[in-house]
């Protein structure tokens, strides 16, 4: 498991954000379905158990299909970013996370 | 454009996009939903590319200073699709939120699966009308949101680590220990239990403290914070703490100075992921 020396958020920072997060639109504009509670459930059933998978080396697969997207296009923007862009906050101050805990010191 | 009233030839545009690749030829159904990923202010009218939920092209409807940045697909939530593709979904939703926040600078993420229907007057339509009738409201979320980020911040703990440290910390935990060696064997054993259960109550008291310090820390440095439940992640460490935060980049500064002090103390260690765009806070 690498130290994360920089703030990177990895699929299971995005799944809850993503399914359970943002605005709804309360009004009869949008596509409801009489199962709408029921798709929910299907996506989340769908994702069962990967939370618990997620050992932080588990997910490398995705994780790294996500740096590698990042990577690419930082090559093309000529810039270096973390996973999921920067937003204008700019590189963040090294942080001791994580690595303590893994590398079990002391 | 009134896409709604090209019926086939809705198929027919999506073809064109230059793609070049063959486009599904189906009822004129197709592609009269509009899949709203997340709306920006001041926004533009323009065109993304095909960075969308099955590699739908991504464009945006421009509602005075509001748009909406969205993809043509079917009048249906994606559902049934397994875990690979609910992950690919998943990712490629995130991927036009955070382009669309690294290019207006404010965002309000919609929820996933949020398809405007055609209706009568067509989805795009509806969406503008929506738009209209909620500007004063959402001008007021891109005014709490503006210029701020999302970071989660967890807390581990590595109970060995910070167990060790308190038993070394505390004179009298070493004169029990000693005492305890000399000991004959049953007394040795009932005096070593209370020995565990000391250090026990210390190391919860710690963790209690660190706590504390870490929420009361975030909620003067963020504008707004949110509990999350924790996550497991095995290996001896515990996520004692899952928090989600709207911050400023002043208060970012703030934060990241604040945060490197409660993850220097032993057997504690702090997670920072972000900056991400305001999922948790619209």
């Amino acid at each position: 498991m690498e130290p994360l020396g920089r703030p990177q958020a990895t699929l299971v920072d995005l799944l809850d954000r993503v399914l359970d997060r943002g605005l709804v639109i309360d009004a009869d504009i949008v596509i409801t379905l009489a199962g709408v509670p029921l798709v929910g459930l299907n996506l989340r059933a769908a994702l069962a158990g990967m939370e618990t998978m997620v050992q932080y080396g588990l997910m490398r697969e995705w994780d790294r299909t996500l740096r590698v997207e990042a990577r690419t296009k930082a090559a093309a923007e000529g810039g270096s970013v973390g996973i999921l862009g920067s937003g204008g906050h700019g590189a963040p101050p090294q942080s001791r996370v994580l690595s303590a805990v893994v590398t079990r010191q002391g | 454009m009134a896409r709604h009233l090209l019926g086939a030839l809705d198929v027919v545009q999506e073809s064109r996009d230059g793609s070049g690749r063959a486009v599904r030829v189906g009822a004129a159904a197709e592609a009269t939903g509009r899949y709203v990923y997340c709306l920006a202010s001041p926004g533009e009218a323009v065109d993304l590319g095909e960075i969308g939920i099955e590699e739908r092209r991504v464009y945006t409807i421009l509602q005075g200073d509001l748009c909406a940045v969205v993809h043509g697909g079917p009048p249906q939530p994606y559902s049934t699709g397994g875990r690979e593709m609910t992950i690919a979904w998943v990712v490629a939703h995130h991927r036009v939120v955070d382009a669309a926040w690294k290019r207006w600078g404010a965002v309000i993420p919609m929820a996933f699966n949020t398809i405007v229907a055609p209706g009568e007057k067509g989805a795009e339509e509806n969406l503008r009308e929506w738009l209209e009738r909620e500007r004063a409201s959402l001008r007021g979320r891109f005014r709490a949101l503006a210029g701020k980020a999302e970071y989660a911040v967890q807390l581990f703990l590595d109970v060995a680590l910070l167990t060790r440290e308190v038993a070394a910390a505390s004179p009298e935990t070493k004169k029990l220990e000693e005492t305890i060696a000399g000991m004959p064997r049953g007394l040795a054993y009932m005096e070593r239990r209370r020995l565990e259960n000391l250090l026990k109550r210390e190391t919860e008291t710690r963790v209690e403290a660190h706590c504390t310090e870490l929420y009361s820390t975030l909620s003067r440095c963020a504008d707004g914070v949110r509990v999350e439940k924790t996550k497991q992640s095995g290996e001896g460490t515990a996520m004692l703490m899952n928090l989600s935060c709207l911050v400023s980049p002043e208060g970012y500064l703030r934060l990241a100075a604040e945060l490197d002090r409660v993850g220097e103390a032993q057997g504690f260690a702090v997670r920072l992921v972000g900056p991400l765009p305001p999922y948790s806070f619209c």
